[in-house]
């Protein structure tokens, strides 16, 4: 069903999500997104589909994205004509019959799991408006506002929830570099971890000789505790290719690639099947929308490998090659993948595009604090009451988040630490309640906001066993090549594994900064030269933790014992490696 | 010429090419960064982080912009006014501190020893350090780059890091090489040469982080991994990780650049010499521009047979029948009187091919003048239609263009050669081009290496290749696809040939050829269209009346199309014998004189001696070394027919079955221990030096020779060293005297011959009436192919006598109507028979052409069969892939 244009598209779009809304059967929708999944989501929508078959009831069943309170997942939703929208909290295959038999069949509020509603249509019963809840009402989604609304499933409930309508606009009435002046505009900076403006990469690439350019979408997002692209594209996977496809008119690129760690398959396969569907409308591939502009978009997958999401080694892990990370100059703009120039984005920063083009620089750039525009996507989890995927506006502090977002540290315990911005990040004290999310505060503070993930350590989390965690995970995931990074990491992983098992001497401090400076100055890429990070920012903020290990032989939560506890098969030349494999 | 950047290192100006990197500037000035992973002439890599600088820039306005942090020398490129700081004290402690990371892994109990240049390999360690961990006992202790870079960066004897050896078992099971991944320190030179340099991609690093390694890319043995043996990741290798197995331990006190034996590239070896006079290993010069740094399997791990203790170390004279020493007086004088007899036709000579122009230059002079007969050949000219057309066609006897001016042509054509074993060096610029996206087209019964890599791999029916040739011209031909004004400017005959091309209906030559239309259009096209193409041939499958119709056909294609003239574009023809071209030049056959003037002779050559002594026209014949092509069919019953000849004088290395016949025997050097020089197939007159002394009284075969004419009467044999016989071949071969003696100083210039004539176009006819070779006993044609690995097919190695064996059952390829006609399903177990051969498989039912019988086994086997075979020379007479007759049996 090529459609010519995107009026004809938009309409037809409109009448389907009007009838979705407003038919007699229910539109049900369940939250099936990571964390959906995680607790049950697609064990409920079995038992909810045979319910409905054996009762012979009809509805309209979707899997949609997180709406961000991944601590009430399974999330359903059910919409009934002239009814708002009723939330219901931790479903489950033995409450789900429940929620049916009283809701779907007797218009009544069921007793529980009611989370509330949401919508002009007034309140149900005594169901709280879920605006109430901090959760919510704090949030101002952008890059996730549809998540938890419209399917990814289906093309025309992102259409008619204002979706392409910025790839129109760019397309119909804005030169290429009008739209990147948009961008600069606005403030965006890059979501990936470094914080460059987006405006300013694009252009980049604008110079660079054609035809054949590349954008590449970056998705490994292998950091623990950071599930805000999988939970894009998982929830949302229009908005990605939408914002890809701007970014690809701006710069005057020819093909779009979103490269995902293989392994994630919820955001692989909604991408593969929303790329699919856009090419069905005509909205990618020849002539977009008229306009005479053409524009490729696939899926790429490699193995599981943290360092492919360094920009050049997911240029190598694309064209098939072990990913390790290239020397630059020359740098992706005149020489990416396959030789052909290339700009490398992360899926949240090609995610504010629609809405920035279609709202304007300016509404954007009102939103956030000095130099961190827009909004940031925060993974909240770890001791934390209420974990989820919350998209607020920069400048939050990290007080608000944990404690009126995440419903304060779990447990009535007292905060201690916060790790941010994925395992390279740092580690921040008790005392950073007041720091406002903030590029550069965070950076100033000695973390990064980066890729988003801010875990929550309560007081009985050690600091010497968190840095032994990270540091494994720095250790396992070096890809081999440099070697500051493959060995200093090697040894700062022995060292603070002595530290935990109370084997080390003072000297183990000043070792592991030594080799720290190493890695910094003399790494290939940024894996090695901000893996020292975490030791540092641990050691800047618990040094007490360390002492008490190294000198007294104490751990102060009782955490670390003598047992080497470490992920499995990060242990270099370990008794089981059999060099024939 | 471009203009050079000019940058400051450490002070000093220097120049360097714009877009080279700042350590291969510095390099090249004569400074030194210390450096692991880099290697000059591969891409640089930056892992080692060992070459960091501090790098300044000018920017417009007249300031100098700091490069961010410490970049890697090996991946900056120079720019213009450039400031390079390689050793301030920030630059030194980051360099120790990687350092002292990386030896943490590696044994290093005396790499920051005090003692290091003090202590022996059996000598007792003052500090306990254990025997695995000490430098005196690796075989690279003497040439460890890691050890030198280390002693160059003044390490401190302790380091507070914990030394993690990694306790990996040695890998040993393969022929040749040696793997200690002990050693190891993840450099990844050797993959990055087998990866980018010989495309092969045997080996690669395995697993991340702390525990990757090098290892084979199937994870079993290198004999099915695609492994060429080429030895690449050897030579590259800065510590003893992986070392040649044979005189693993031994050390090298001298190092003789010279000229590889084995095959007409001429390759540049750099021969290692132990103190006891031995050659220990070969290493490619990186510096020649005949090899650029390659050698092969033959090159690398086949110069041993020089140290032989076999060897004939004084002549012989024959005495009631038993082969008798002699001194080197009484065997001339003997021979003299001998040979006497024989003057005018009854004598014959065939020279080596191994034998230095010199050698051969006399051999000709000897047999033209003193034994005024034209009879002189070399063993190795099986083939001498792959030279013949060329001169009349294109102007001279050989290739019309060099080994590495393939890496820039966009289309190469091979037809019916194996390159990989018989030139292999050659086909490392076919396999880089073809990775950079060149089209290669191969034309081979077999399958060979080169298929795998092919765009398009055309398989015709046997002996229709000059058809199939015909074929491509004639769709040029129709599709306009020709270079119609060098056509018509630069060639002669171009009529002829477009009249002689009606003949060539497509209809008709895909019937002849079984080889679909579309195939032999797209083959032309893609010839055509190309910027330069280029062609190679050996003709091997092809019989031998046809190889003429073939090579013209060749040149009219390269011709018709104007790929002979462009830049990276030419004809290659591609014979076997290491000094086959030099042979011919100097006039050592049996058509034409030194400098192929007069081209009129009548002798007789390598593939006519045979029945010419069966006739008795020659009684006399003087053969210098054996050859293999003794033990193929295409000289006939060589072995047994020399018995019929009165008199045999042998010149030889070792006792064959030569000597088991001749009357005379005089000893004689190897190339390793001759001065004298050899012209490549690229023209390339390369000098050939002794490595070694001469092993007994073994001499040169000019020497020899001329001694011999002395005897004889003659007295314009009077030479004092190689010199002045090249002086003599300067005189004799025109086009040599250009390159003069002194000029022959590496690198080895080429010859050219000025010429203004036109080209010429040949016809040739179409030739439906293809010989199939018939023959009741063996009606099936097999061709046997060999690769390098077969991805589709699982690891079949076994570990037999702590060697890997590979044990897997060979695919037998057959037509499946030929297969039904004997009864034989897909999968039934088969046995090829042939003459002296047998092949046992399972028989694999396609589209090959009726009558033909295909397999294809892996090189490994043919490296497993060398590597334990105890002749004098394995490599000199490898199991080529020759086509037979045989016929199927069902078992």
């Amino acid at each position: 069903m090529v459609l010519a244009n995107y009026e004809e598209i938009k309409t037809k779009a409109d009448e389907h999500w009007n009838s979705l809304n407003n038919s007699k059967i229910p539109f049900i929708r369940i939250g099936s997104a990571m964390c959906g999944h995680a607790s049950g989501a697609f064990r409920v929508e079995k038992t909810l589909k045979s319910i409905l078959t054996e009762k012979n009831i009809r509805a309209n069943v979707y899997q949609v994205g997180c709406i961000g309170l991944c601590y009430a997942e399974p999330i359903i939703d059910i919409k009934k004509a002239g009814k708002p929208r009723l939330f219901f909290r931790n479903v489950s295959p033995e409450n789900i019959g429940d929620i049916i038999e009283s809701y779907v069949i007797n218009d009544a509020l069921p007793p529980h799991n009611v989370l509330g509603y949401l919508g002009d249509e007034g309140p149900i019963g005594n169901a709280p408006s879920i605006e109430d809840i901090p959760g919510i009402s704090l949030q101002n989604r952008i890059a996730l506002r549809n998540a938890g609304h419209t399917a990814p499933s289906d093309i025309l409930q992102y259409i008619a929830n204002d979706g392409y309508k910025g790839l129109h606009k760019a397309l119909r009435s804005m030169e290429p570099s009008d739209v990147i002046e948009e961008i600069k505009d606005s403030g965006l900076r890059g979501r990936g971890g470094a914080a460059f403006p987006t405006g300013i990469k694009w252009s980049f690439l604008v110079g660079s000789p054609g035809p054949t350019k590349y954008i590449l979408c970056n998705c490994e997002e292998g950091d623990p505790g950071a599930y805000n692209d999988k939970g894009i594209l998982e929830s949302d996977p229009h908005t990605l290719i939408e914002g890809l496809t701007i970014a690809g008119y701006a710069t005057g690129a020819s093909n779009g690639i979103v490269f995902i760690r293989h392994g994630h398959d919820g955001p692989i396969d909604r991408t593969e099947k929303a790329i699919e569907q856009a090419y069905e409308v005509g909205i990618l591939g020849k002539n977009i929308f008229g306009t005479g502009f053409d524009f490729d978009v696939e899926v790429a997958l490699t193995g599981e490998s943290y360092v492919a999401g360094e920009e050049t080694a997911l240029m190598e892990a694309i064209e098939g090659n072990r990913s390790m990370p290239r020397f630059r100059p020359p740098f992706p703009a005149a020489f990416g993948v396959w030789g052909k120039p290339s700009n490398i984005n992360n899926v949240k920063s090609l995610s504010y595009a629609p809405e920035i083009i279609s709202r304007g620089a300016a509404w954007f750039s009102s939103i956030g604090v000095n130099r961190s525009t827009g909004t940031a996507i925060v993974c909240l989890s770890g001791n934390v009451n209420k974990p989820g995927l919350y998209e607020v506006p920069m400048g939050m502090t990290l007080g608000t988040v944990i404690d009126d977002l995440g419903g304060g540290v779990s447990g009535g315990r007292n905060l201690k630490l916060l790790q941010t911005g994925g395992p390279l990040g740092g580690v921040l004290g008790p005392d950073s309640k007041d720091i406002h999310i903030d590029f550069d505060e965070m950076r100033e503070a000695g973390a990064i906001f980066g890729s988003g993930g801010i875990i929550v350590g309560s007081d009985e989390v050690c600091a010497v066993d968190l840095t032994r965690v990270l540091v494994a995970f720095c250790q396992f995931e070096s890809c081999g090549k440099c070697f500051p990074c493959r060995l200093g990491m090697e040894h700062l992983l022995e060292i603070v594994e002595r530290i935990a098992s109370f084997d080390s001497e003072l000297g183990d401090m000043d070792l592991m900064k030594s080799i720290g400076g190493t890695m910094e100055a003399g790494s290939l890429c940024g894996h090695g030269q901000l893996g020292f990070g975490p030791i540092r920012s641990a050691i800047t903020h618990f040094e007490e933790d360390f002492r008490s290990h190294i000198e007294s032989k104490v751990c102060p939560t009782g955490s670390c014992n003598r047992q080497k506890i470490v992920p499995k098969n990060t242990r270099p030349y370990a008794t089981d490696f059999d060099p024939g494999d | 010429m471009t203009e050079k950047v000019k940058l400051t290192i450490d002070g000093t100006e220097v120049q360097a090419d714009p877009g080279s990197m700042i350590i291969q500037a510095a390099m090249d000035n004569g400074m030194y960064i210390p450096y692991l992973c880099y290697y000059p002439g591969m891409k640089p890599f930056g892992a080692c982080r060992m070459c960091v600088v501090k790098a300044e820039a000018p920017t417009p306005d007249g300031s100098y912009r700091p490069l961010p942090g410490s970049p890697a020398s090996c991946t900056t490129p120079v720019s213009e006014g450039m400031k390079v700081e390689t050793n301030t004290d920030e630059l030194v402690s980051l360099r120790k501190g990687i350092m002292e990371l990386l030896i943490s892994e590696h044994p290093h109990g005396c790499l920051n020893c005090h003692r290091i240049d003090l202590c022996g390999p059996t000598d007792v360690c003052l500090r306990h350090v254990t025997v695995n961990d000490r430098c005196v006992t690796c075989p690279k202790n003497e040439r460890c780059e890691l050890k030198d870079t280390v002693r160059y960066m003044e390490m401190e004897l302790t380091t507070p890091l914990t030394y993690n050896n990694r306790h990996l078992p040695l890998d040993v099971k393969d022929p040749y090489w040696d793997m200690d991944m002990n050693l190891c320190i993840v450099c990844s030179r050797c993959v990055r040469a087998c990866d980018e340099v010989r495309v092969d991609r045997a080996i690669t690093l395995k697993d991340r982080s702390g525990r990757s390694i090098i290892g084979t890319s199937r994870g079993t043995s290198l004999l099915e991994s695609g492994c060429e043996f080429c030895g690449a990741c050897i030579d590259v290798c800065p510590t003893g990780a992986i070392v040649e197995r044979d005189y693993k331990w031994d050390k090298a006190v001298e190092s003789v650049t010279t000229t590889c034996p084995h095959c007409p590239v001429g390759c540049q070896l750099n021969l290692d010499v132990n103190k006891r006079g031995k050659i220990i290993r070969s290493i490619p010069d990186r510096e020649a521009d005949a090899n650029h740094g390659m050698a092969c399997f033959k090159g690398k791990f086949g110069i041993d047979f020089v140290n032989s203790r076999k060897r004939i170390n004084t002549p012989m004279i024959r005495k009631d029948g038993v082969l008798e020493p002699a001194t080197w007086p009484e065997a001339l004088d003997y021979t003299a009187k001998k040979l006497v007899n024989y003057r005018d036709g009854e004598y014959a000579m065939i020279a080596s091919d191994r034998g230095t122009n010199e050698d051969n230059f006399m051999a000709q002079k000897f047999t033209r003048q003193v034994m005024n007969s034209q009879n002189v050949d070399i063993s190795s000219n099986t083939k001498p239609q792959l030279l013949s057309p060329l001169k009349e066609m294109v102007g001279a006897y050989a290739a019309t263009s060099q080994t590495w001016d393939l890496l820039e042509s966009k289309c190469i054509l091979v037809v019916s050669s194996n390159i990989t074993e018989d030139q292999n060096v050659l086909s490392v610029p076919i396999k880089q081009a073809v990775s950079k996206g060149s089209k290669l087209i191969v034309i081979d019964q077999r399958e060979t290496e080169l298929t795998r890599y092919a765009d398009l791999w055309i398989r015709p029916k046997l002996n229709s290749e000059p058809a199939l040739i015909g074929g491509f011209i004639r769709t040029i031909v129709d599709e306009s696809l020709e270079d119609h004004s060098f056509a018509i400017d630069q060639c002669d005959d171009y009529a002829e040939l477009r009249n002689s091309l009606w003949a060539f209906d497509l209809i008709k030559v895909a019937e002849v050829t079984g080889v679909p239309e579309a195939s032999i259009r797209d083959a032309a096209r893609l010839f055509a269209e190309a910027e330069s193409s280029s062609t190679l041939y050996a003709l091997d499958t092809v019989s031998h009346d046809l190889r003429i119709d073939c090579v013209k056909s060749l040149i009219n294609l390269s011709l018709i199309t104007g790929q002979i003239e462009k830049e990276s574009s030419g004809i290659y023809p591609l014979f076997e014998g290491a000094n086959e071209q030099g042979s011919k030049d100097v006039g050592c056959a049996p058509f034409h004189g030194p400098g192929y003037e007069p081209d009129n002779l009548s002798g007789i050559g390598l593939l006519g001696i045979a029945e010419a002594i069966t006739l008795g026209r020659v009684k006399a014949v003087h053969i210098i070394e054996d050859s293999p092509n003794f033990d193929k069919n295409e000289t006939g019953n060589f072995y047994s027919t020399l018995a019929q000849s009165e008199f045999v004088v042998a010149h030889s290395t070792f006792e064959n079955k030569i000597t088991n016949r001749a009357n005379v025997v005089f000893p004689s050097k190897t190339f390793a221990e001759k001065s004298g020089t050899y012209t490549s197939l690229e023209k390339r007159v390369q000098k050939v030096s002794p490595a070694i002394g001469t092993s007994g009284e073994a001499d040169d075969e000019w020497r020899i020779l001329s001694q011999i004419a002395n005897r004889m009467g003659f007295q314009d044999f009077q030479y004092s060293n190689d010199s002045d016989v090249f002086k003599e071949i300067c005189v004799a071969v025109p086009f040599y005297r250009s390159l003069g003696r002194d000029r022959l100083e590496k690198p080895g210039n080429t010859w050219e011959v000025e010429n203004d004539r036109k080209y010429k176009f040949s016809p040739v006819t179409l030739n439906s009436d293809i010989d199939m070779l018939e023959d009741e006993n063996f009606p099936l044609i097999f061709a046997p192919g060999r690769v390098l690995q077969e991805p589709t097919r699982d690891p079949e190695v076994d570990i037999v006598n702590e060697m890997h064996t590979i044990t897997r059952t060979e695919i037998i390829e057959m037509n499946s109507a030929d297969a039904e006609a004997l009864e034989i399903l897909n999968g039934d177990n088969v046995k090829v028979v042939g003459e002296n051969f047998e092949l046992v498989g399972t028989a694999h039912l396609n589209g090959l052409h009726s009558g033909m019988v295909a397999s294809t086994s892996l090189f490994g086997s043919l490296i497993e069969e060398v590597s334990k075979n105890a002749a004098d020379d394995p490599m000199r007479k490898i199991d080529t892939l020759e086509i037979r007759r045989v016929r199927i049996e069902k078992i």
